[in-house]
């Protein structure tokens, strides 16, 4: 089978592999790179629990193909633990009890970042807007809000 | 709330919750293990047909494919919760039931290779007239789904109370509505997933779960393996609603092409193979009759529900019964007759849903408040007259113990200033309220009741073993802050092993709303063994009596003389040196009426305790598109003392979204035997910004015999949000719903109704 090199920053670590032309960017950092923290729950970009922040755009990576990210420079949850030390959206995801059966919740946190990102001061309409993108069905999303709320004001 | 424990009713961090936020929790999809194989399952495409021929050979012929298997490779013992149900083998050599249903399977070194394999395997089909109706397949002629079931009827519960005629001619009002509901999907974020390995006769599975032990039980059978050769070991689930509690098609699959290839196994169901090919939730239609006094008092109830329950019976007669209970155990019912109906139809496999019966409960809930209405009464009363009581009996003779329906429902309407939105509804808005009770736990034999073991390590950390198992709801790290409060020692001391059938033992799992009442219960009484150990060695060390030690913060310690302590681990030290290490078992078995059967004997305790709770819808409706939103919900919950109420608020805003935003958006869409809505675009589950402003409240109770006095927390809220809503379209238009979900169109049709009246 014909394969081609793509390379990337991933979690601050230049990584050069190769993969299969079709394959898709969430099936290499967990097939490959054993990064399984993005979760593949749809595989069609509906419920965003793949997403991973790729040159500072949350993406659905159930929808990037692994060739596309060449040059990249690519953030999974793995990757936001800096020093040892949780990032604020962690530590609030836990404290505000907003994970549940976790399975969306590294998509929650990385669409998050991404916004915290762009806007340092969302406001609540706007924090629900954007993680309107992805599907919970455990938490009724009222504590996830305030997690991401509480982290916002640690940043 | 006041509090005289250390960590019991704190909102504390779940202790899961730390490998979920840096992507370190392992769920099935996420295993490897060396030499695994990707399995892949062929589906039948009709809905009903005979299997002629299933002939693998080619398959088997493509390099790299390592094992082909069909139901000729199956023992055929079939499965049902019951020995009266047993009807489902998972693989057939016989017939196909449904679109999506397994026929055979491969194990292959990648998935590419896999597919490529199924499509070389050949079935030949004789494809046989099928029925998709419920009611249509009760008639007689209907094609016959499984033989020894006449006119397709799966399960027929009846039962009858009293003297329901009679007392219908004596009410002074009556009413009979039929309502309809879709069955939703589960749309659990995480796949059905399946990992399968098989070395020197053990075979080690691992899948999302809500009870290894009977998982195991079944596999054992079917697989004709002795029960401890099959062991389920730990893992994470990504949720799980009532959808995980049964052997799955999938369980067998991957065992025998786990059996057959000598190599590790996984299978992984795409999104739309877990909505066609998992588990479905059952249609329902309820006719519900009801006879009222003049002041309010429910005379009789007559019911007439039938379920869609697809191709097999799965938990057939529990799902035939679990409406009716949940509303016999909130009200008091003097006369009543329940003739309960699930029926087969050539659709996919059904099982208990965490919001099972929503057109039952809705309905009698709606149909409640136009009567009071008629009466003059309020909601708010007329529930608070018919609502149970603590020490009453209901119906089927289960008694109430601990209470809290009346605080619920005077709470939440208080909060919401109920009486007087509901006295003036505009045409926009309305307010709605639905009150129901579940049962902690119900009769599943031996297996209803729950054992713990602990052990205290040498340097005072503890080791605590269950059965229990965690689907997302937090049961986890429920019973460590439950073993926490008891033996002094903070949560991250406690290492907790768990729902892995060769080292735990026998618990209900998440199943039966047992988890709390039960589970955390035999936790509770292990550690309370284990502390009265070390109790006795540190009042001898410390040199007073034992009604005076006190255990808090790892030690030992005077409770007269907080001073005077000595670390848990010296006294754990001093244990080994006597040769009695500090080791301690707990059960705890609920008081229930183990005689009582759901078809033969429908009366007697049903569980040890029920917890309460209400619920209040406000919505707006758009006149002209039908469209609801729902800018407000708040719910009141009895769990009895919540062990964390930060988990308990989770779990009723997760309700709240599951059973209350959903009875707006939530319903499986079918064209003959095919779903149409298999995915997460076309089901709509309902995002952040479909939610309304929430407030949940804890009433203060506790029950005498729950760990530190809690039941059950979320599950009730599951079950009456939609009744909320739906009270809130009746108070707003003057009519009852038909159909759930109320999408536009249907919120149309009863305005046109209404129309229609003036
Ligand atoms: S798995 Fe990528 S969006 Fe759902
Ligand atoms: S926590 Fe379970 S899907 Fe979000």
């Amino acid at each position: 089978m014909k394969m081609t090199r793509v390379s990337f920053e991933i979690n601050n670590e230049k990584v050069s592999l190769d993969v299969r032309p079709y394959e898709t960017l969430l099936e290499t950092l967990r097939e490959r790179l054993m990064l399984t923290g993005a979760k593949e729950a749809c595989g069609m970009g509906s419920c965003g629990a793949c997403t991973v922040v790729m040159n500072g755009i949350p993406v659905r990576s159930c929808l990037v193909l692994a060739p596309e990210a060449d040059g990249a420079v690519i953030t999974t949850v793995e990757g936001l633990r800096q020093d040892g030390k949780l990032h604020p959206l962690q530590q609030a995801f836990m404290e505000k009890g907003a994970v549940q059966c976790g399975f969306c919740t590294s998509g929650m946190i990385m669409t998050a970042k991404a916004l915290l990102e762009r806007n340092k001061k969302p406001t609540k309409k706007e924090i629900i807007k954007t993680m309107s993108s992805n599907i919970c069905r455990c938490t009724g999303y009222k504590k996830i809000i305030e997690a991401v709320e509480e982290a916002a004001k640690k940043i | 709330m006041n509090n005289e424990f250390n960590i019991v009713g704190k909102r504390v961090v779940r202790s899961d919750s730390l490998a979920k936020v840096t992507g370190e929790a392992r769920y099935t999809a996420d295993l490897k293990f060396p030499n695994m194989l990707v399995a892949k399952v062929l589906r039948s495409p009709h809905p009903h047909a005979k299997i002629l021929k299933i002939d693998c050979s080619k398959a088997l012929k493509v390099p790299g494919v390592k094992a082909a298997v069909s139901g000729f490779d199956s023992y055929g013992v079939k499965w049902g919760v019951f020995r009266y149900t047993q009807d489902h083998a998972m693989l057939h050599t016989d017939k196909v039931r449904y679109i999506g249903e397994d026929v055979a399977a491969v194990a292959a070194v990648d998935e590419e290779t896999a597919l490529e394999a199924l499509s070389l395997i050949k079935v030949d089909y004789e494809p046989l007239p099928a029925v998709f109706d419920p009611f249509e397949s009760m008639k007689d002629g209907a094609p016959q789904i499984h033989s020894e079931y006449k006119n397709n009827v799966n399960i027929h519960i009846h039962i009858d109370v009293g003297e329901v005629d009679k007392a219908m001619e004596k009410a002074f009002l009556v009413r009979e509505d039929t309502f309809k509901a879709a069955g939703e999907a589960y749309a659990m974020m995480e796949p059905y997933a399946v990992v399968a390995l098989f070395k020197n006769g053990y075979l080690d599975l691992y899948m999302p779960n809500a009870g290894p032990h009977v998982r195991a039980k079944a596999l054992s059978n079917m697989l004709k393996l002795p029960l401890n050769r099959v062991r389920i070991r730990h893992i994470n689930s990504g949720g799980a609603f009532g959808g995980r509690s049964e052997v799955a098609p999938g369980d067998l699959v991957a065992s025998l092409l786990a059996i057959k290839s000598g190599q590790p196994v996984k299978l992984v169901l795409t999104r739309e193979e877990n909505a066609t090919a998992s588990r479905q939730v059952h249609d329902i239609v309820a006719t519900v009759k009801t006879g009222m006094k003049k002041d309010g008092t429910i005379l009789a109830k007559d019911y007439k529900v039938v379920y869609d329950g697809g191709a097999y019976s799965s938990t057939g007669p529990i799902a035939t019964s679990i409406p009716f209970y949940v509303y016999e155990e909130c009200y008091r019912f003097p006369n009543v007759r329940y003739n309960g109906y699930r029926v087969f139809t050539n659709k996919g496999i059904r099982g208990m849903y965490g919001c099972h019966g929503r057109a039952f409960l809705a309905g009698n809930e709606s149909q409640m408040d136009l009567m009071a209405k008629e009466l003059g009464l309020d909601p708010v009363d007329v529930r608070l007259k018919n609502g149970l009581k603590p020490g009453e009996v209901t119906a089927t003779k289960s008694k109430i113990t601990s209470c809290g329906l009346k605080e619920t429902i005077l709470e939440a309407s208080e909060k919401t200033n109920f009486r007087k939105k509901w006295a003036k509804p505009s045409k926009r808005k309305g307010i709605g309220m639905g009150c129901v009770a579940i049962m902690c736990g119900f009769p599943m034999g031996f297996r209803s009741g729950s054992s713990a073991y602990v052990k205290i390590n040498d340097d005072g950390q503890v080791t605590l073993v269950t059965g229990l198992v965690d689907n997302g709801q937090g049961n986890e790290s429920m019973v460590i802050q439950v073993a926490s409060e008891v033996l002094g020692v903070p949560m991250e001391d406690i290492n907790l092993v768990c729902a892995d059938t060769e080292v735990t033992n026998l618990d209900p799992g998440a199943y039966s709303q047992a988890a709390a009442f039960v589970g955390a219960n035999a936790v509770r009484v292990a550690c309370e063994n284990a502390r009265k150990r070390i109790v006795a060695i540190a009042a001898e060390k410390l040199g007073i009596k034992e009604t005076e030690v006190g255990l808090k913060d790892r030690a030992a310690h005077s409770i007269k003389h907080p001073d005077k302590k000595m670390p848990i681990s010296w006294v754990v030290r001093e244990a080994f040196f006597r040769g009695e290490p500090i080791v301690a078992t707990g059960s705890f078995f609920p008081h229930i009426d183990f005689e009582r059967e759901w078809v033969t004997r429908p009366w007697g305790q049903m569980a040890g305790t029920f917890s309460f709770g209400t619920s209040v819808a406000e919505i707006e409706i758009d006149q002209e598109t039908g469209k609801i939103k729902m800018p407000k919900f708040t719910s009141a919950h009895d769990c009895g003392r919540p062990i964390n109420p930060m988990a308990v608020e989770g779990q009723m805003e997760g309700s709240i979204q599951q059973a209350g935003v959903a009875a707006l958006t939530e319903g499986n869409l079918w064209d003959k035997g095919h779903l149409l809505n298999p995915n997460l675009l076309e089901y709509k589950v309902p995002l952040a910004c479909d939610m309304p402003e929430i407030d949940t409240i804890i009433v203060s109770s506790r029950d005498p015999a729950g760990p530190f006095g809690a039941k059950e927390g979320g599950l009730t809220i599951r079950m009456n949000a939609y009744s909320a809503v739906a009270c809130a379209l009746t108070n707003a238009t003057g009519e009852l719903f038909t159909e759930l979900p109320l999408t536009p169109d249907k919120v149309l049709t009863v305005l046109e109704r209404k129309k229609g009246v003036k």
